[in-house]
């Protein structure tokens, strides 16, 4: 169940590691939230997590960009520790891009100037330079035209296209997308999934947390399930949709109505 | 009843002069305790307890105290302990200086509070620094919701003002005060100041209720 007997079907093995974490542990108080995670993720890899609510997985993400600190363990980016200090945790936090459940758009800015945001402030590109750049990643996410709308008048789905493109803006060589389809109608999950799958066929790496098994069925290179702040299995869709091998994985699944 | 109005016409310009300097001390006091709150409201949100605590102890000490208190204490008991003397107006500025900055303190901090951390957050996770986090992302906010209570703040203020006179600042209260004994003329003079102030007074309630509509939360 783990990396060793399921190397061969592991597409991007052969590339680099990006991301690794070692034994992470992670406590809320008396409350242990990871209880030593390992796990690797590729260049070019779309990692799903997924899991029942409350094990582990958004956690995992919040520590992979030293939003959360760690008990326990470490987490390697490109074979670099994450650093303490505030400063070098900045550079590393600027190479990976993150996309919130609650979407997290600066209500005070329209969309254009919530994407060129980053580039300006933590870059200092020049505005108008950073605008055009803005322009281009809206146009990606089919937002051109709603550029200047503030986040109060898009839609759900609107709204984390921009937040998309926003963390695109920073050019991260990985994209943490933390549920971001949960918080939205189900008439706009649809256009959010369909970015990031356009954007993981773009070949970026990605470590999505999600409860859209469809999603992970189709686009995830591997799949990790978390039970209790432990990985229970992790595998290739096919393994783990069709075939899982423990117990507690088919339990979740059958849970979700999941039947292959 | 007898009533000779003629007498507010006749101290018109004591009168002119204390409104103007009700309206100046309202100015002064706001351009120093807004400043003064935001200091407050950084110590009080800063990792250092100590800095925190003393924030919080200024905070509770000054909201809790009679306004009138303070301005007899800092004019009759600061030359007693200490060799500070202040005139009566440094006297006014200096305890409604105190007073309202430990109001503005607590609207900055509840202000800032209010933004959800997710947007801290964001700003983080794209490699913002902290200090540009909060100049970019927080700050902004929070001033949008802060702006209605300080207006508030503000209309209170004006009427607090008043309080000066107890210790000879020529305010419009203390004005009036003084036209009234010289003449005896009361109800006049009363009513007088009455109308002056709620005639200054009106047009900024109006306006805070304005401000309140525009810059309201809405999200």
């Amino acid at each position: 169940m783990n990396a060793s007997s399921t190397a061969a079907s592991r597409r991007h093995a052969d590339q680099p590691t990006v991301l690794a974490y070692e034994g992470v542990r992670k406590l809320f108080g008396d409350f242990v939230a990871l209880q030593g995670v390992d796990l690797q993720v590729h260049k070019g890899e779309v990692v799903c997590l997924i899991g029942p609510s409350g094990s582990g997985k958004s956690t995992l993400l919040r520590c992979t960009n030293a939003l959360e600190t760690l008990d326990g363990g470490r987490i390697l980016v490109d074979g670099q520790a994450l650093p303490a200090n505030e400063t070098e945790v900045r550079q590393v936090r600027r190479r990976m891009g993150m996309v919130f459940q609650s979407f997290e758009l600066f209500p005070h800015k329209n969309a254009l100037d919530n994407v060129a945001m980053g580039p300006v402030t933590v870059l200092g590109m020049p505005e108008a330079e950073a605008r055009q750049k803005a322009m281009a990643l809206l146009d990606k996410v089919g937002l051109a035209a709603k550029a200047q709308n503030f986040p109060a008048n898009l839609s759900g789905g609107q709204q984390q296209r921009v937040a998309i493109a926003r963390a695109l803006a920073m050019n991260p060589e990985v994209m943490l997308f933390d549920e971001p389809t949960s918080a939205l109608d189900p008439e706009t999950v649809g256009e959010v999934l369909s970015v990031m799958q356009r954007l993981a066929q773009e070949g970026m790496t990605m470590v999505v947390v999600t409860h859209e098994m469809g999603f992970a069925r189709r686009v995830a290179d591997w799949v990790v399930v978390f039970e209790a702040g432990a990985i229970i299995e992790q595998g290739p869709p096919a393994q783990i949709f069709d075939n899982p091998k423990t117990e507690r994985t088919r339990d979740f699944l059958g849970h979700l109505g999941w039947n292959g | 009843m007898n009533l000779d109005w003629s007498v507010v016409w006749t101290h018109r310009q004591a009168l002119t002069h204390g409104a103007l300097l009700t309206i100046g001390l309202t100015v002064l006091t706001m351009l120093l305790a807004v400043p003064g709150g935001i200091v407050l409201a950084m110590m009080r949100l800063s990792h250092q307890p100590l800095l925190s605590r003393a924030s919080l102890a200024f905070v509770e000490f000054f909201r809790n105290l009679p306004l009138v208190l303070v301005i007899y204490w800092v004019f009759y008991v600061l030359p007693m302990t200490t060799d500070v003397q202040l005139s009566p107006m440094s006297t006014a500025i200096v305890a409604l200086v105190l007073n309202v900055s430990a109001y503005n303190a607590e609207t900055f901090r509840a202000g800032i509070n209010s933004i959800r951390k997710g947007q801290l957050e964001a700003a983080l996770a794209m490699g913002m620094s902290r200090h540009q986090a909060m100049a970019k992302v927080v700050i902004p906010q929070a001033a949008r919701r802060v702006l209605p209570v300080l207006a508030s703040t503000w209309v209170s203020l004006f009427k607090d003002t008043s309080l000066v006179s107890v210790i000879a600042v020529a305010d419009l209260a203390y004005s009036a005060m003084q036209v009234r004994a010289q003449t005896f003329r009361v109800l006049e003079m009363l009513t007088a100041m009455a109308v002056m102030y709620w005639l200054m007074g009106y047009p900024q309630a109006k306006l805070v209720d304005w401000i309140h509509r525009k810059y309201g939360v809405k999200e």
